[in-house]
């Protein structure tokens, strides 16, 4: 009687041991803490975007943008790159942010116009259709094909080793980087500025 | 599910919702936002696949700075040329913007 009852309870238990296996494979050792953050991340991102994309009034659709950089930013902390998370901040939420707005601003565009109204059936259909797309494209193929390795180390990544790169293997791209910047900045200063005078004599 | 494939499926809804804004919206700005997005997806993606695979990390990292200082690039331009069709046209409704060179559009 006994040998049937333990039977049974073994029998009972063995899909709960599956399943505690099945989620111990996923989770070995203490990356609970790290699952759970990095849902918390996707939440935010997905939150933000979705305020970013749909929000009727420009200015929640930046502010939805910048709840998103914050959210990728705690995916660059998860993946142990802390310099990248800061940079994140300052250059995507302080920089980008602030441009972003300079430009509702400056457009007069935050509650009339064009996107305060409901786009058009059509337009929506067509945006879901293109959001749909990378997913059924792309997500398959990174859950089936991607590589399968684990992180290679929680290590955080010294920013005195990317300075070091940034001064020798990639100095060159280092360089073309801030001719961009330059170029951009005076194609920037050269388009808005030349407008000016020619605006105020009409 | 290995944390590169989570990473990579978060950047591809990054892109998706990109995509799907940058269809949706009918003026630069709401543009603007949207690829911003998107930008934002890849440089996870690099970051990501830099940190998990055997790939020299640094050189990874280095790459998302470049992609950042490009969107930073990228924006700046973008904030002069609305201001210029914005100044020509007196809206950024992406419908109404059609000609090139004639004053006031329609």
């Amino acid at each position: 009687m006994d040998q049937i009852i333990t039977h049974f309870l073994a029998a009972l238990r063995a899909p709960l041991d599956a399943l505690e296996g099945l989620i111990a494979s996923w989770l070995p050792g203490q990356q609970v803490a790290a699952l759970v953050a990095f849902g918390v991340y996707v939440l935010i991102i997905l939150a933000g975007g979705l305020l970013a994309i749909g929000s009727r009034n420009l200015v929640r659709a930046m502010m939805g943008l910048i709840l998103t950089f914050l959210g990728v930013a705690g995916f660059y902390l998860l993946l142990a790159s802390p310099f990248l998370a800061f940079m994140q901040l300052l250059i995507y939420v302080g920089a980008v942010g602030v441009l972003v707005f300079f430009a509702i601003m400056l457009t007069k565009n935050n509650t009339q116009g064009e996107e305060a109204n409901l786009p058009k059936l059509s337009n929506g259909i067509l945006g879901f259709l293109a959001g749909l797309a990378p997913l059924v494209a792309l997500g398959p193929l990174i859950v089936l094909y991607g590589p399968k390795i684990g992180e290679k180390s929680y290590q955080a990544t010294d920013t005195a080793i990317l300075g070091r790169g940034l001064i020798t293997t990639d100095l060159v791209s280092f360089e073309l980087i801030s001719i961009i910047l330059l170029t951009a900045m005076a194609g920037g200063v050269f388009l808005a500025w030349r407008r000016r005078p020619q605006s105020r004599s009409n | 599910m290995t944390p590169l494939t989570l990473f990579w499926l978060a950047s591809l809804l990054l892109l998706a919702m990109g995509l799907a804004g940058l269809i949706t919206r009918r003026t630069l700005v709401g543009m603007l936002i949207s690829v911003e997005l998107m930008l934002n997806g890849a440089g996870l993606a690099i970051v990501a696949a830099a940190k998990c695979t055997g790939f020299s990390e640094v050189h990874g990292q280095l790459a998302a700075l470049f992609v950042m200082g490009l969107a930073a690039a990228e924006a700046t331009l973008v904030l002069a040329m609305i201001l210029v069709v914005q100044k020509r046209f007196g809206q950024v409704t992406t419908a109404e913007i059609t000609t090139i060179g004639a004053k006031g559009g329609h």
